[in-house]
């Protein structure tokens, strides 16, 4: 026998040549070459005595001190890219824009309803309805896996504003659905109802996009987080209004009556309010608010400004130029609307980028009252062992359920991609 | 020194599992990225294509991404900066703190250029006592190029880890974190929310991808593909605990060789003031983080910022809601008051309601 023929050639795993080689001989057997704990890991040429790799015992203060004198002051230069660029297209930006005129539409018809304009309001709440139906197709359509979108409802995680928001879009369409349905069914009392207890929901969907973009690395979105979530609420608002205002005039609601006079309050007061929480914005941003001055965002931003403007001012001139030029104010209040999101979302894809903001950030140095903070350090816990118990032992099997329907769901619909079972990371090879 | 992650994540648990982690020390790393061939080897990814040039560098291999876990960046620092070379001059001029002799390649008078030194000279004069030539002098005064191999930080804090919608992103029994590919459905929320930039979604597969720590390797009590194949031991794997130590002594070592720069990244700080609430594959480096494309601070941007933006946000909105209701009530009162306008705005309102 040669010493060829001598070598162990054991698989690793499995049964040598066997059909599913990669499934183990019996349950719980121990992989071959492996040893226990890693221990292949602590032979090392470093190790050894005659290297003084890392001999004595560390000065701990000194090893922390030498970490913070690095990471301190002003950065050196700067060899990014240090963040990823949102990987976000159009769609996100216009599903931005509908679930802010639904939602501005939402609050407008309870507005309407406690004034006691019922008719108003039925046309208000089918405003939202048909402003809130693209949301989901857009948002699907966004998505890497456009077939596993139901995972989103897998699992219910407060933590994630995404997660939150998926399940705020599921909660209102359902809710201002019903509430139509409960208008075509002629039972106002049981829309108004709904349409009251819709506005907890809406009030999520029309401001959790802001917080979206602010829980992010993006300098831009980041340092605005606290206003990010006010402008856009004052979008939704001011073009939920237009919509609104536009629809009712088409259907013939008359001039001088005080749901017309109502709304172009509302748009006038929420478009100036957009305006003065930029500025504010810009001008304690510094750095990081330079992306939003170039290229196609800072186009669009100055853009939408303007059409903000000229709303402004038409409204201001409405006396000698007539209702007319009302109309033509709210509509450049949606297109100013449209506008601003694109330019926000565009904007923080600049920022990231911007390697230069993003490491200035990272030390502190971009705004002057938004220091880096600790993270809510205070909750974090030992991790324990918790087996589900009951009902909630069958919840548990929830999540599971969702990612086998989403993945039948993907083959059905022949979305698996080119190249889906390419990764040996768990994914079952999917076929066409 | 342990640190654990909030208790409210999607999280496997298992009686025995430690936190396990990589240390990667750059001042061993000698870029052959044999880590990145091991990493594409084991997890199945594809290459991506070998390209000089890539911002005049010499790494060919890009940055991490989607197909790329490990990746081995050159750090390239053309000149040395005035400072140092300036430093390294005097110290050479001044004899080097009595302990370089005199070299004549250097400024001596010989008529080269203070800056040009002749590391052939330098190593001639070994003839005299070994440690007379102050080498980290000469070194200084030269082109750095520095190598790192950069990873999944797999942090306590981890944005990804919150962002996710799905729960495709999950922290494992070794304390890491990894992206079941079956679940993520590509949202790409993940990509922006790492402030590392680690994470990317793949343009053709959809879905996003990182570094797995190899959790199927550990599971079967392997360690992770790079760490196994590195041939410096540049990247070590093993128990988080154990590595900062070890990673700790190595600085110390460090520091008494002569090299004050040397320091931890993402380990060794105040747990308040840690990147990420403590990395759990931290380096050690020698340049300010950002020469290696690294942010000074980090932190979970969602745990940073989710309530104060949600406050405001939902503050916001239901000021608007409160701001419409007013609009309107006010608009009514006017309308039914005392004006001019009062007849036309009650005739109005009739036509409308009928």
């Amino acid at each position: 026998m040669s010493e060829h023929d001598a070598h162990d050639a054991t698989p690793a795993l499995g049964t040598h040549g066997g059909p599913a080689g990669w499934q183990r001989a019996h349950p719980d057997a121990p992989v071959a070459l492996q040893r226990n704990r890693w221990q292949d890991a602590a032979w090392s040429f470093l190790y050894k005595d005659d290297t003084r790799y890392a001999p004595a015992p560390a000065d701990m203060e000194a090893v922390a001190q030498a970490s913070r004198r690095m990471r301190a002051g002003e950065p050196g230069a700067v060899h990014g890219p240090v963040i990823n660029a949102p990987v976000w297209t159009w769609e996100v930006p216009l599903y931005f824009w509908f679930g802010g005129v639904a939602t501005g539409a939402w609050f407008v018809s309870v507005a309407c309803d406690l004034a006691g304009d019922h008719r108003s309001a039925a046309i208000a709440r089918r405003v939202s309805l048909v402003a809130v139906a693209p949301s989901p197709v857009l948002l699907i359509a966004d998505l890497g896996r456009p077939g596993r979108f139901l995972n989103m409802l897998r699992i219910f995680k407060p933590r994630s504003p995404m997660n939150l928001g998926a399940w705020a879009l599921v909660g209102f369409s359902g809710l201002a659905a019903a509430a139509v349905g409960a208008d075509l069914l002629g039972r106002p009392r049981a829309a108004r109802a709904i349409g009251g207890s819709n506005v907890v929901v809406g009030s999520y969907l029309g401001s959790y996009t802001g917080v979206l973009l602010a829980t992010t690395a993006v300098p831009l979105w980041a340092r605005s987080r606290l206003f990010l979530g006010p402008i856009f609420v004052c979008t939704a608002a001011a073009t939920g209004a237009a919509a609104t205002r536009l629809t009712l005039v088409a259907a013939g609601l008359p001039h001088g009556h005080p749901t017309r006079t109502a709304l172009g309050t509302i748009e006038t007061g929420a478009m100036a309010g957009e305006l003065i929480l930029s500025s504010l914005n810009e001008r304690r941003l510094g750095r990081a608010g330079l992306s939003l001055e170039h290229g196609t965002p800072g186009r669009l931003f100055r853009a939408a400004k303007w059409g903000v403007r000229i709303g402004l001012g038409l409204r201001l001139l409405r006396a000698p130029l007539g209702p007319r030029a009302h109309d033509v104010a709210s509509l450049c209040y949606l297109g100013a609307g449209l506008a601003f999101r694109y330019a926000w979302v565009g904007a923080g894809q600049v920022s990231a980028r911007d390697d230069e903001t993003v490491a200035r950030m990272a030390r502190g140095a971009v705004t002057f009252d938004d220091r880096l903070t600790g993270g809510p350090r205070g909750r974090r816990l030992a991790s324990i062992a918790r087996a589900p118990r009951g009902a909630g032992r069958l919840a548990a099997r929830y999540p599971e359920l969702v990612r086998r329907a989403s993945l039948r769901a993907e083959r059905l619909l022949g979305m698996s991609g080119t190249v889906a079972g390419r990764r040996g990371t768990g994914a079952p090879p999917t076929h066409r | 020194m342990t640190t654990r992650a909030a208790p409210t994540e999607i999280a496997i648990h298992a009686p025995d599992a430690q936190r396990m982690g990589f240390f990667t020390d750059t001042t061993v790393c000698i870029g052959c990225k044999a880590c990145e061939v091991a990493c594409k080897q084991w997890n199945d990814l594809p290459a991506d294509g070998s390209r000089f040039g890539r911002g005049s560098s010499y790494d060919h291999t890009g940055s991490l991404n989607a197909s790329t876990w490990r990746h081995v960046r050159f750090v390239e620092i053309a000149e040395p900066t005035p400072q140092a070379r300036e430093d390294a001059v005097q110290r050479l001029e001044a004899g080097g703190g009595g302990r370089v002799p005199d070299i004549p390649a250097t400024g001596g008078g010989s008529g080269s250029g203070a800056g040009d030194l002749d590391l052939v000279a330098i190593a001639s004069q070994r003839a005299a006592p070994p440690g007379a030539v102050d080498v980290a002098a000469a070194v200084a005064a030269m082109d750095e190029w520095v190598f790192m191999s950069d990873v999944c930080k797999h942090c306590t804090n981890a944005g990804c880890l919150d962002a996710c919608p799905t729960g495709a992103l999950i922290r494992t029994e070794f304390e890491t974190v990894v992206l079941q590919a079956d679940v993520c459905n590509g949202c790409g929320y993940c990509v922006p929310a790492c402030p590392f930039g680690v994470v990317a979604r793949d343009p053709d597969d959809g879905r996003a991808a990182k570094c797995t720590l190899c959790y199927d390797r550990l599971q079967d009590g392997l360690e992770p593909a790079c760490a196994k194949s590195c041939p410096t031991d540049s990247i070590q794997f093993g128990p988080y605990d154990e590595l900062v130590d070890l990673a700790a002594r190595r600085v110390g070592e460090l520091h008494a060789r002569g090299m004050p720069d040397a320091y931890l990244y993402g380990a060794s700080d105040d747990p308040d003031q840690e990147l990420a609430g403590g990395l759990g594959a931290f380096f050690l480096l020698t340049q300010p983080p950002e020469r290696y494309g690294l942010p000074a601070q980090a932190d979970s941007p969602v745990q940073e910022n989710v309530l104060p933006a949600t406050t405001a946000a939902y503050g916001a909105a239901l000021l608007a809601a409160a701001g419409a209701a007013a609009a309107f009530l006010g608009a009514a009162r006017r309308s039914a008051g005392h004006g001019p306008l009062r007849f036309a705005r009650r005739r109005a309102i009739r036509s409308w309601q009928r």
